[in-house]
């Protein structure tokens, strides 16, 4: 039982040493070498869709709004609302306080083409303390909002 | 099975569900993960011990339990954080089990295993839920980060289980 179990302990050290290594240098990889490039555009979602509600064009700086949300009248507003001299844009996310769907700010910066979200609620706030990204996707739970960034300039047409 | 042990069984499996819970509660309560949804699966640790003490049946039956009644407790059954969790769940119950039957591994291996797990069954259905690919994006880091909770799990279930041994033999 003894010897038995050193065994399988020496195995555990080598499948952790080894997962670790590997996993390890996949991260590395990835921080290092994917979503590094410089985006084109950049698309915020909403919920499941796969049509953007709004993209931000950093090559040609503009924002277009392509539809707007599906938002209950008694919220007396049309999302998105887009401010030219903020630079923000305002969705309505799915995160409820009191029964009132809350408000996510998105920061947009075409020098730098860069994307923000600056206001949100929801339990951990861990889409607003991702900070400043320019490729790395960001994603707001339980607001189901999503700004995803694209290189490919060949499939941006409009 | 006698009485006795029957109504231990009871009791214990019962008060194992009762610290998952509070487990998976604490744990959706804190943000180390930068992954919205995503937890790094403290509760497994019932999950495993269940698995070592009873058996496969007992622990796919109380982590089920856990994940359903956690929702229930939060108000959130059926969103998106429930599919997370049910789905990491499953999958790492599912791979611990096998690698448990294995019998290769010790508690640390099966834990790691377990954990790793975790991460892609959560990951996977974040993909469905979110409706994107985006997600995987998360999974390196998700990986990377499940492997310290698993050995930590492992390290935890398997004191536990050499505790357990020397209770149970002296009051059978």
């Amino acid at each position: 039982m003894k010897a038995n179990l050193s065994v399988k302990n020496k195995r555990d050290i080598l499948l952790v040493t080894l997962l670790f290594t590997i996993l390890g240098g996949i991260y590395i990889l990835v921080r290092l070498f994917a979503f590094q490039g410089e985006a084109s555009i950049a698309n915020v979602y909403y919920g499941n869709s796969n049509e953007p509600i709004v993209s931000i064009d950093f090559v040609n700086y503009r924002v277009i709004t392509n539809y707007n949300q599906d938002v209950p009248s008694s919220y007396g507003q049309v999302y998105p609302i887009i401010d030219e001299t903020s630079n923000t844009i305002t969705l309505l996310g799915d995160y409820e306080l009191n029964g009132t769907r809350q408000i996510v700010v998105i920061q947009y910066n075409y020098g730098a083409k860069s994307v923000q979200i600056i206001q949100e609620k929801s339990p951990n706030n861990i889409c607003s303390r991702e900070g400043v990204s320019t490729a790395w996707p960001l994603i707001c739970l339980p607001n189901r909002i999503r700004v995803e960034f694209d290189t490919n300039k060949e499939d941006f047409t409009v | 099975m006698s009485r006795m042990t029957k109504i231990r069984k009871m009791t214990l499996l019962a008060n194992f569900l009762a610290i998952a819970i509070v487990l998976n509660i604490i744990e959706s309560a804190i943000p180390i993960i930068p992954v919205p949804g995503a937890k790094l699966g403290f509760a497994n640790i019932i999950t495993l011990i269940i698995l070592y003490v009873y058996s496969f049946r007992d622990s796919v039956v109380i982590t089920l339990l856990r994940v359903v009644l956690v929702a229930i407790l939060s108000g959130k059954l059926l969103g998106i954080t429930f599919y997370m969790s049910l789905s990491g769940a499953v999958f790492a119950t599912l791979a611990m089990g096998f690698f448990k039957q294995l019998n290769y591994f010790g508690f640390v291996g099966v834990s790691t295993i377990g954990s790793v797990f975790h991460a892609i069954g959560q990951i996977a259905a974040g993909i469905f839920v979110i409706g994107s690919t985006a997600v995987i994006a998360y999974l390196p880091i998700m990986l990377f980060l499940s492997i310290p909770a698993g050995v930590l799990t492992g390290i935890i279930a398997q004191r536990f289980y050499i505790i357990w041994q020397t209770w149970h033999n002296e009051i059978t």
